[in-house]
């Protein structure tokens, strides 16, 4: 079992290398600080959602709707500020709203049973929606300059190291923390590993539960900051792109069995390494947006096929509505 | 043209090594009803099973009508003319009674109508009352049973084989089941049944074949048989050279009353049990199959899930408690040691000392936000050591032990919890000989310590090796008391069917 999670890590990291070591020879422009830079700033906020699945998939669940949380409390904190509130005040109705989402999914899916993957599609839409209709006056939340300063998170730079990749580093380290060294932690990977054996061991296996979707969707307000930070406004149609595709992409690549229990945050680095490169390539060579989704359709396909290999789930402990 | 139309010669059937059936001989006649009775696990669902194709055998022959055959198959075996009636409903619950008739032989345009009329007119030849356009789900469990019959008949099955068809019957419901049994048989149709009821064999039976422990021992004609001699032959084992063999010569005395259940309700499997448990000896239950002895220890630790409460009570050294989730109750000292250990009783990908810092952080969270490696460790080789687990290292993973160390696994991240109150179901159940020993003297061990255990166990002779008080279990609830000292097999096995 060891050997073969090295190996799927292997896989992915050779991968990764094969693809580096070729755009840099036939890319030109490719390898160059700058460009390197570029392409650690733009994954960064796809790394953190990564995080962010990958506590909830390594708990067996999934939640669809990190998009959502990405876009509208974010969203509201622009559009508050723009009507005239305070930043800090802002900030923690963004908070308490993400919050919120979050026990509102890890109840429904802890205590109402109700399977992981239907309650987030189904949360966000609503919270997407929500957003639209009742909160934002535009599609694109303007920047205004009561949010002066805040900018920084997004484009600032730290010993010439921009922020954003600062921030994702941080979260790493955050999450890595919670996921090893904690009493939470190690409770999440055994319910991952089979919640019945963590049940009946007297873990409290639905307060964790809650716990992973209210961190999923305060990671998820705090990338969706971050974002509108670095491009000065929030574009609140991103839940109707693909990018909870991307995120799923970074976390299974990685090599985080989606059947739980498996994997960490260095999973979600490697995913995240290999996703940046693959789309940083597409776009200096100039790929369409469709000809992007079809490359990350195949990658994605290939690699939940391989993740059902070599993780194969437990029929013995494969519930219903199980991803 | 021979007179058996189903017959077994030296049928063997391995699970990755342990007989289920080991060289049964096994001969059905032509329009005979046999009954099959033994212990739980005593191989009859197995034979069975290999008739209907649902299990291949591991080597012997089957002949039907004389003829060698193999069915691979639930499908190949209906071919050859066997049909069998599932323990569980094999119907589909939301289709009609016809569509399930059917099921599998529509024709291309499958018109409703075609088959209602067909499958009416089918029943009243068969003078089942059962409406062809009624929902399976609907049904009580006497008629689905009808239409499972029927369907095996409508299948132009010569052998009918039955999985405890009374148990979930009401006794008029039986009565009808038995008069439509000898209708079958006047058809010219060969029944084999297997039951835990033996007044139900003797009375419906033409003849009887008793199993023990794999093995064919006896068949005989029904009018041979009266209770006495089943009984002798489903326990008659000669333990004198096994691990079982020496007797208990002393009991502990029952110590503080630990655990006290009243009027436990749980339909439908438990019905007004009550029983208590006591510190400082092994409370061995015994029952058959559906006696909800399991049910009733997983309801008191919280571990079963939608424990649709009906009634009862359950007191912790005499606070009423009632748990909905086992954390608290393993916060009370309250263990439970499953009887399915792939399904509930270990981390499959971690490793040993894992699972038992899991226990240990489960019961006593407290100081223990941050890990420690070094405690994790440290209990991981105490453990280890204590319970003799046989691997190369702490960090071996838990899936790649034999079953007996995967159980000592099981029972070190209970143990690791230090409870008052430990519950074995089934604690021996795909061991090896030597683990059992030790998992046995471990149980002696914590009754010494002054725990309260119990013993759930479908094998009379662990029953009889480690308690000092036996309660026996019959549908739904404790029937019987016996001391350690004055139990026999016999009276036990007496106790237990009905």
């Amino acid at each position: 079992m060891a050997l073969r999670r090295i190996n799927q890590q292997g896989i992915v990291l050779g991968i990764f290398a094969v693809m580096f070591v070729a755009f840099t020879a036939f890319l030109p422009g490719f390898f160059t600080t700058a460009n390197m830079l570029t392409l650690l700033q733009n994954v960064s906020v796809l790394g953190i959602l990564g995080l962010a699945m990958a506590i909830v998939v390594i708990g067996r669940g999934i939640d669809i709707s990190l998009i959502a949380v990405l876009a509208v409390p974010p969203g509201l904190v622009l559009q508050m500020v723009q009507d005239g509130s305070s930043l800090p005040v802002a900030l923690s109705v963004a908070l308490l709203l993400s919050l919120a989402f979050g026990l509102f999914n890890g109840w429904l899916i802890a205590y109402a049973e109700v399977p992981a993957l239907f309650t987030t599609l189904a949360s966000g839409l609503f919270l997407a929606g929500f957003g639209q209709a009742a909160l934002f006056k535009l599609d694109v939340v303007q920047w205004s300059p009561g949010l002066q300063g805040f900018e920084w998170l997004g484009q600032g730079q730290l010993l010439g190291i921009p922020m954003p990749i600062i921030v994702f580093a941080l979260a790493c380290g955050l999450v890595a923390f919670l996921l090893r060294s904690t009493r939470p932690g190690a409770y999440i990977y055994a319910i991952g590993d089979n919640p019945n054996t963590a049940r009946v061991t007297g873990v409290p296996t639905r307060p964790i539960i809650v716990l992973q979707f209210v961190l999923a969707a305060l990671i998820g307000c705090f990338a969706g900051l971050v974002m509108a930070a670095s491009v000065n406004s929030m574009p609140t149609r991103i839940f109707n792109s693909t990018m909870i595709y991307d995120v799923i992409l970074v976390v299974v690549l990685g090599g985080i069995g989606l059947s739980g229990g498996r994997g960490g945050v260095l999973n979600v680095v490697i995913g995240t390494l290999l996703i940046g490169t693959m789309l940083n390539g597409m776009t200096i060579m100039d790929v369409s947006y469709s000809g992007q989704n079809l490359v990350k359709g195949v990658v994605l396909l290939v690699a939940v096929i391989a993740d059902s290999f070599l993780n194969p789930r437990n029929e013995e402990t494969a519930q219903q509505g199980d991803i | 043209m021979t007179d058996n139309v189903l017959e077994f010669r030296k049928a063997t059937k391995l699970y990755s090594g342990v007989p289920a059936i080991d060289g049964v001989d096994f001969q059905l006649r032509r329009g005979e009803i046999h009954a099959l009775v033994g212990e739980n696990g005593a191989g009859k669902s197995t034979l069975t099973k290999a008739m209907a194709g649902v299990v291949t055998l591991t080597s012997g022959t089957m002949l039907v009508d004389g003829k060698e055959v193999a069915p691979k198959t639930p499908l190949e075996a209906r071919h050859l003319g066997i049909g069998m009636v599932f323990q569980e409903n094999s119907l589909v619950p939301t289709m009609t009674v016809a569509q399930n008739l059917f099921l599998g032989q529509e024709k291309f345009y499958n018109r409703l109508r075609g088959i209602y009329i067909a499958a009416q007119q089918f029943l009243q030849s068969l003078n089942f009352d059962v409406t062809p356009t009624a929902t399976v789900g609907l049904l009580g469990a006497a008629q689905k049973q009808m239409v499972e019959i029927a369907r095996a008949v409508l299948h132009q099955a010569k052998v009918i084989i039955f999985d405890e068809p009374t148990a979930t019957l009401t006794p008029e419901e039986k009565k009808y089941f038995f008069d439509l049994v000898r209708d079958l048989k006047k058809r010219g149709v060969s029944i084999v049944f297997i039951s835990h009821a033996l007044e139900e064999a003797l009375i419906l039976a033409d003849r009887i074949t008793v199993l023990r422990d794999s093995k064919h021992v006896v068949t005989d004609d029904a009018c041979n048989f009266d209770r006495d001699r089943i009984v002798q032959a489903m326990v008659g084992r000669d333990l004198s050279n096994t691990l079982y063999g020496k007797r208990k010569t002393a009991v502990r005395p029952a110590g503080e009353r630990v655990l006290t259940i009243q009027n436990l309700k749980l339909a439908p499997m438990v019905k007004n049990n009550s029983l208590s448990i006591f510190a400082g000896q092994i409370t061995g239950i015994f029952g058959l199959v559906g006696a909800g002895r399991t049910e009733t220890f997983k309801i008191a630790a919280g571990v079963l899930k939608r424990d649709f409460f009906h009634g009862g009570e359950i007191l912790l050294r005499g606070e009423p408690v009632r748990y909905r989730v086992p954390a608290p109750a393993v916060k009370a000292g309250i263990a439970y040691i499953t009887e399915d250990r792939k399904v509930e009783g270990f981390f499959e990908t971690m490793s040993i000392a894992r699972n038992v810092y899991l226990g240990i952080l489960a019961k006593f969270p407290g100081g223990r936000f941050l890990l420690s490696r070094k405690e994790a460790q440290t209990s991981g080789e105490h453990w280890i050591k204590q319970l003799n687990v046989r691997t190369i290292s702490t960090h071996a993973k838990v899936v790649e032990l034999s079953g007996g160390n995967q159980q000592k696994v099981v029972i070190a991240k209970s143990l690791a919890q230090d409870p008052s109150v430990v519950i074995f179901d089934e604690p021996t159940r795909g061991v090896d000989v030597g683990a059992i020993v030790e998992i046995h003297d471990l149980i002696n061990r914590l009754a010494e310590e002054g725990r309260a255990v119990v013993v759930i166990s479908s094998y009379l002779p662990e029953i009889l090796a480690l308690s000092d008080r036996i309660l026996v279990s019959r549908q739904g609830k404790v029937v019987e008391e016996f001391s350690g000292l004055d139990a026999t097999e016999e009276k036990i096995m007496y106790a237990a069917i009905h």
